[in-house]
């Protein structure tokens, strides 16, 4: 993997970045179990030399609709952006982050939201920055329909897609952000995922972010999503992990004035030999914000899940509500569910609670579902289905819901 | 009526965490009657009907059990239940997140798939639950809900009956089908079991008091003591029972 494979249509800004980026991978490298943030998640397989980037001529066949239901979609091919049919939208403006970062606007938010010598991967994702989206909604637009960010894999080459995706939403905006990851390809393509989406979520803006990742079962995929919540804002995101040898999703939220509230929920059902680690880091920075964390997994085969949530109080806040759960199904002798919860609290006037629970699947609930007739694995898969669905009662979009279904 | 067997139990044995709890049990109940057993606590009556679902942990010993001619001990737990062969359990256990209506979908699909049958017309099925439902007084807001998570003892024997009434076995066995009933909750269902009475179906009312009797009146009453049948009579019996106890039959039997 080298830099002279990217776009050739560099400029100083992007230069800048990159080599800030390259600095600060060169010295942190990729994470150990000696680094706490990764305790749980190795990357012994992960070997970065293996990987290339999509040619920019790979011919694209995917402009057809994958999700069901009715989106503002836009769609990446290997990695890159192939098909935008945003652009000519009025109220959201959708940009290729290259062209956006010319500007200065958009440079007032491009890593604004993090520290990357503390994010490995996102120093790994901005020494190669070139693929991404910037995406602002103006001011008091709700969007009638979601926006869609779909990453389609058909190759079966060896391919890095790094992503750097970042959304603004003006005071009062509102809106669902879909990203969808699967591949087409042969199912045992070895692709490496590296994304970081930033948000910027104003006064009294939502943003419902709703991310399925169903990779291929060799694939690897880290995700970094950070999220900034203003005044009576909203960040309420929910990540269903399917696919993938290694799948990160580490959330950080940074609720940073009063009233700022966010839900981060999630799943992961996995089997075979896959490690799914969600990873969460609530920072209440304020008084009067709220936070609810409720993430399930359903873990067979020799998998293993690992959940690490963090929830931080700042000093001198008050009136703060932060909670966090963890629900863990064992489906096999083999599955591992490793789980931190952490708790660091500077304040007096606060209401927290984390708990985690592992098991096995209830016999008296089989004994009574086979008592009626329904055979062993039927009753498995009904009384799996439940215990994940209790998720979606905080979804408020039907068509959404059932597509998170669908998996 | 007809004299067919449908149930034949020879000499069972059964045991528990190693403890033997029914010791040498023979009964026969043939099609289209209706059978008491009625027992002190602890006497093994609900072992008795999970050693007959077959539940793990319920271990058969020695002894034969034979349902429509065929050898019960060798199906397991959802083969018998698709035999006909079906429990309103005395606890039935909370299940979140799945509803009445999903549930009882899927035992039906998989009670006809394994009869070589298709599945089953959505909206006749619909129709089916919404009277039954209806004659059990039951809301159709709880066919939706999460399967008696939350619902009271007398919304959980009305759905154990709506089950029961959907899903219409040969042979019904009624673990303590009255506890958590107030009088009149225990009359429709009471009703409604009755409703699904004729000649080719059977039921095994287990029960302490003789209350639940006088609505479902069996045809034998048996006395359950120490893990065996000790006495065996007509209705009559359990009136006795009502006015004497069952002392006198443990002591014998002690």
């Amino acid at each position: 993997m080298s830099i002279s494979e990217q776009h050739t249509v560099l400029n100083p800004i992007l230069e800048t970045l990159r080599q800030k980026g390259n600095s600060s991978f060169a010295k942190q490298g990729l994470p150990t179990s000696k680094n706490e943030s990764f305790k749980y998640t190795k990357f012994r397989e992960l070997n970065l030399d293996n990987f290339v980037f999509a040619k920019q001529e790979h011919k694209c066949c995917c402009n057809e609709h994958k999700l069901g239901f009715d989106a503002y979609e836009i769609v990446f091919c290997n990695g890159k952006l192939c098909h935008n049919h945003c652009s000519g939208l009025d109220k959201i403006e959708v940009l290729p982050l290259i062209d956006a970062i010319k500007d200065k606007t958009s440079q007032k938010y491009l890593n604004k939201s993090f520290d990357m010598d503390n994010f490995p991967f996102a120093a790994l994702n901005n020494a190669y920055l070139e693929q991404g989206l910037f995406i602002r909604v103006a001011k008091d637009y709700v969007s009638d329909k979601p926006l869609a960010l779909v990453y389609h894999l058909v190759a079966n080459e060896k391919y890095f897609c790094n992503i750097h995706n970042v959304v603004v939403l003006e005071n009062n905006a509102q809106l669902d952000l879909v990203e969808y990851y699967y591949h087409a390809g042969d199912i045992k393509a070895e692709y490496f995922n590296n994304v970081v989406n930033e948000f910027f979520i104003s006064k009294n803006a939502t943003l419902n972010h709703y991310k399925v990742q169903n990779d291929a079962f060799k694939a690897f995929h880290i995700a970094l999503n950070v999220a900034n919540v203003k005044q009576n804002g909203r960040y309420d995101s929910f990540c269903l992990q399917k696919g993938a040898l290694l799948a990160r999703n580490e959330t950080v939220v940074k609720l940073l004035e009063e009233k700022a509230q966010t839900e981060v929920n999630g799943a992961y059902v996995i089997n075979g030999w896959a490690t799914a680690d969600t990873s969460t880091y609530i920072e209440h920075l304020h008084s009067e914000t709220y936070s609810n964390q409720l993430v399930k997994g359903v873990v067979g085969d020799y998998a293993k899940g690992v959940f690490q949530g963090k929830i931080y109080i700042a000093p001198d806040t008050a009136k703060i509500n932060g909670y966090q759960l963890h629900k863990a199904l064992l489906l096999s002798d083999d599955a591992v569910v490793n789980v931190k919860p952490e708790l660091e609290i500077f304040a007096d006037d606060v209401k927290c609670s984390h708990g985690s629970t592992c098991g096995e699947i209830d016999k008296e609930q089989m004994f009574y579902l086979r008592s009626r007739g329904i055979s062993e694995q039927n009753a498995k898969q009904i009384l799996i289905t439940a215990f994940i669905n209790e998720l979606f009662n905080k979804i408020s979009n039907p068509n959404i819901i059932s597509w998170l279904k669908s998996f | 009526m007809d004299k067919t067997p449908l149930l034949e139990i020879e000499d069972l044995c059964a045991q528990v965490d190693n403890k033997e709890i029914i010791k040498n049990f023979n009964l026969t109940i043939n099609k289209g009657e209706i059978h008491a057993i009625m027992g002190p606590n602890g006497a093994g009556k609900s072992t008795l009907s999970y050693v007959l679902c077959g539940k793990d942990g319920y271990e058969v010993t020695s002894g034969n059990i034979r349902f429509k001619g065929q050898n019960l001990l060798d199906m397991n737990v959802e083969q018998r239940a698709r035999a006909g062969l079906f429990l309103i359990m005395q606890h039935p256990v909370e299940i979140p997140g799945v509803s009445a209506t999903t549930f009882l979908k899927h035992a039906v699909n998989d009670i006809r798939k394994a009869n070589n049958l298709p599945e089953i017309e959505t909206m006749d099925f619909i129709k089916d639950i919404k009277n039954i439902s209806r004659n059990l007084n039951l809301d159709n807001d709880m066919l939706k809900r999460s399967l008696n998570v939350s619902f009271s003892g007398g919304e959980k024997k009305r759905m154990e009956a709506l089950q029961m009434s959907v899903l219409k076995p040969c042979l019904s066995i009624l673990d303590e089908a009255d506890s958590g009933l107030d009088i009149d909750a225990l009359k429709t269902v009471a009703k409604q079991i009755n409703s699904l009475k004729d000649e080719h179906k059977s039921m095994l009312v287990i029960t302490h008091f003789q209350r639940l009797l006088n609505y479902i009146e069996p045809d034998f009453v048996h006395i359950f003591a120490n893990g065996r049948i000790v006495k065996s009579g007509d209705k009559n019996l359990a009136i006795e029972l009502e006015q004497n106890g069952y002392s006198q039959y443990i002591k014998e039997n002690a």
